[in-house]
């Protein structure tokens, strides 16, 4: 059995004297689908930051594909910050997608798409407009491609979003609320994208509040709580039959607020 | 320059920044009740009136400084105003302000937030005690950054009066450097004190504003 | 009040108005680069080079122009050789706008949201990619409005130069009035071409507005 995609081992950060993170340990394996749900507050948005170290956490081990992610072990026991180079190398494998999309304003959508292409893979303009149409294609917006990110939906504009971090052919995808900042119309068309990745075996991290999609398509939801994952296992099993208060509280409050 | 000389025009000097801090009091004070006469009249909203007070800040705003005090001094007599270079200096300086004060209070008042008034509507309030509590220090709070910046701002201006003869402490000094043959030094030291000076007022002017805020805030809220 | 008297200068005006706007355009030219090198000064990771920009802005903010002007203009008389007048003028136009351009810079950079430059860093962009293609197109972008506004004080401030003979609309509006001993009409019609200029900048920056709030703009 090969190395998990995603693994950490006893990771802890602060931010100044508020620990955020605490000795957690999680694995993501080939394909697996991940969510990460919890109380705001709890971490899960950090914790999906540090695996592609955007945060820099301070203690533990962070691995993807078996390689240790922001630092370098230079002799038993020490370590030394990553070089800038390696740690954009390793950035290149990992695809992120953002609450709040981050497209870039001033390019049009296939701009935004095969802009990293060109810069990060080095692909010349005609290569890299092409597998940027592909990928948008993919996602459902070839006929949106010379528009600006002002004039698509939010749900358009996250769809993008996914298909310029897809373009990378990335090896994982982290996802940070993706769904969170759309109105509640748009949310389908970006799970259902969401959904064709996972089918395609794709791995991901996800953290998000849409427990139907954790439900049908997390191959695993882990559920973490003021920085300690609590609850680690397939749906099933979180959602319904976990032993631990804290899950179930917050769970309560869901259906409560969801059935009508 | 010899210390002896120097005492020479000490006095000159003194009373040139005298002048100067006159014309800044006294053209600011001008500026700023015109200015905030002109934000209130444009808020009834009479379309004549509305067409020549923005003419009016139109004006003021888009031509030079300079030109303006020229036109007072120089032009005035034609249309039977004879004014001495300072009346003129603080007369220009006073219009010159309160186009630009009429526009920060006309932000301020804008700042406020349209739920606010609400408010004060939805529990009966009178439309002269909403302006009274809830409009004007609302207007006014927001307003005082930019009036403490204008009022900086004013300070700088006040050397432009020097052209047009004033004796303010930039003519003084120029003079003094004229019969002296201490043009550069002077400048110099000129441009020392002034950058001094800015920076003070600046800082005063930074304590003033966390104060006023406080207090309008305050008020706003008793 | 005889109008005339404008008509009969509206040549010396128009020329003059020429010079105005030349002079303003040299200025802020000039004073973009020097401003973005301050700026780029201001937010450098270095604290020395930090307190130099912020040290530049200070001075060059707090010293009325017309002490500036009057600086650079003894300052070449006295270490230059026989410069022209208009080098002072536009040199000091240029080194103050520098000052204001530098932090109407820096606020824009400030106005990028972060995750701009994140999501280029999550896709592994190198720093320099992250600023060519991503921050510095934005903050042009943001910053063009205060810039035309930068601009319309530019013109305003040019009637300073008048002092040391320049022949721009105000000091051209002087000579008319002692010409033709009508002072009201000659500043009269130097102030008009002022506000000709202006209303046209003004004009513009409008325009320029409303196209950065639609393609491009969020």
């Amino acid at each position: 059995m090969s190395a998990p995609m995603i693994e950490l081992a006893k990771v802890s950060k602060s931010f100044g004297a508020n620990q955020v993170l605490r000795d957690v340990d999680l694995a993501v394996q080939r394909s697996e689908v991940v969510c990460l749900i919890g109380p705001s507050g709890s971490g899960k948005s950090t914790l999906l930051r540090c695996v592609n170290f955007l945060e820099p956490y301070d203690s533990g081990d962070l691995r993807i594909d078996g390689r240790l992610i922001g630092y370098e072990d230079v002799a038993e026991g020490t370590r030394r910050p990553m070089a800038a180079r390696t740690l954009r190398e390793m950035r290149r494998e990992i695809g992120m997608v953002f609450q709040n999309f981050n497209l870039w304003p001033h390019m049009t959508a296939l701009s935004n798409v095969a802009e990293p292409l060109r810069r990060v893979r080095k692909l010349a303009s005609r290569e890299a407009a092409d597998r940027a149409m592909a990928m948008l294609t993919r996602v459902g917006l070839a006929a949106k491609a010379d528009a600006y990110p002002s004039r698509l939906s939010g749900g358009q504009q996250q769809r993008v979003a996914i298909a310029r971090a897809l373009a990378m052919q990335p090896r994982l995808m982290l996802f940070d609320e993706p769904t969170s900042a759309l109105d509640p119309e748009l949310v389908g068309e970006v799970l259902e994208v969401m959904k064709s990745l996972a089918a395609e075996g794709m791995t991901m991290l996800v953290v998000t509040h849409e427990m139907g999609f954790a439900a049908h398509v997390a191959s695993r939801i882990a559920f973490i709580d003021e920085g300690r994952i609590i609850a680690d296992g397939p749906p099933r099993r979180v959602f319904h039959e976990s032993p631990e208060p804290r899950v179930r509280q917050f769970l309560q409050t869901y259906q409560d607020r969801n059935s009508f | 320059m010899s210390l002896d000389q120097f005492w020479h025009y000490a006095p000159s000097l003194l009373s040139g920044f005298g002048v100067t801090i006159l014309c800044w009091a006294v053209g600011s004070t001008l500026g700023l009740i015109l200015g905030f006469a002109i934000a209130l009249l444009r808020r009834l909203e009479i379309p004549p009136l509305n067409g020549l007070l923005r003419a009016f800040i139109e004006l003021f705003r888009g031509t030079p400084f300079l030109v303006q005090l020229f036109l007072i001094y120089a032009g005035g007599p034609s249309i039977g105003l004879r004014l001495s270079a300072t009346a003129a200096g603080i007369l220009g300086l006073g219009l010159y302000a309160s186009a630009y004060f009429a526009e920060i209070f006309r932000a301020g008042f804008a700042a406020v937030p349209a739920g606010q008034i609400e408010a004060a509507a939805s529990v009966g309030m009178t439309p002269f005690h909403t302006m009274l509590r809830v409009t004007l220090p609302g207007a006014l709070i927001a307003a005082v950054p930019a009036i403490v910046n204008m009022l900086i701002i004013l300070t700088k201006e006040t050397v432009v009066l020097s052209i047009i003869t004033v004796p303010e402490l930039m003519y003084q000094v120029q003079t003094m450097a004229a019969e002296t043959f201490t043009a550069f030094d002077a400048i110099f030291a000129m441009a020392v004190f002034y950058w001094l000076l800015i920076e003070a007022v600046s800082r005063l002017g930074s304590q003033v504003e966390t104060r006023v805020t406080a207090f309008l805030a305050h008020e706003a809220r008793a | 009040m005889k109008p005339e008297v404008i008509l009969h200068s509206f040549g010396y005006l128009t020329q003059a108005a020429g010079t105005t706007v030349a002079v303003s355009f040299a200025g802020i030219a000039f004073g973009f680069v020097i401003g973005a090198l301050v700026c780029v000064a201001r937010v450098s990771p270095r604290p020395w080079l930090r307190r130099l920009g912020a040290a530049y802005v200070s001075v060059f903010r707090g010293v009325p122009l017309l002490v500036q002007l009057l600086f650079v203009y003894y300052f070449l008389a006295k270490y230059g050789l026989d410069v022209p007048a208009i080098v002072a003028a536009v040199g000091a136009l240029a080194l103050s706008s520098a000052a204001y351009q530098a932090e109407i810079l820096r606020g824009a950079l400030n106005a990028v949201p972060r995750g701009q430059g994140e999501v280029a860093t999550a896709l592994g962009f190198s720093g320099l990619d992250i600023w060519r293609r991503v921050l510095l197109p934005q903050a042009l972008r943001i910053s063009t409005p205060p810039l035309i506004n930068e601009f319309i004080l530019l013109i305003k401030a040019s009637s300073l130069v008048s002092v040391v003979g320049i022949a721009e609309l105000t000091r051209v509006s002087m000579n008319i009035a002692t010409q033709t001993y009508r002072p009201l009409e000659a500043y009269v019609g130097g102030g008009l071409f002022y506000l000709a200029i202006n209303l046209c900048l003004a004009g513009l920056g409008a325009v320029a507005e409303r196209r950065l709030a639609g393609a491009g703009g969020r």
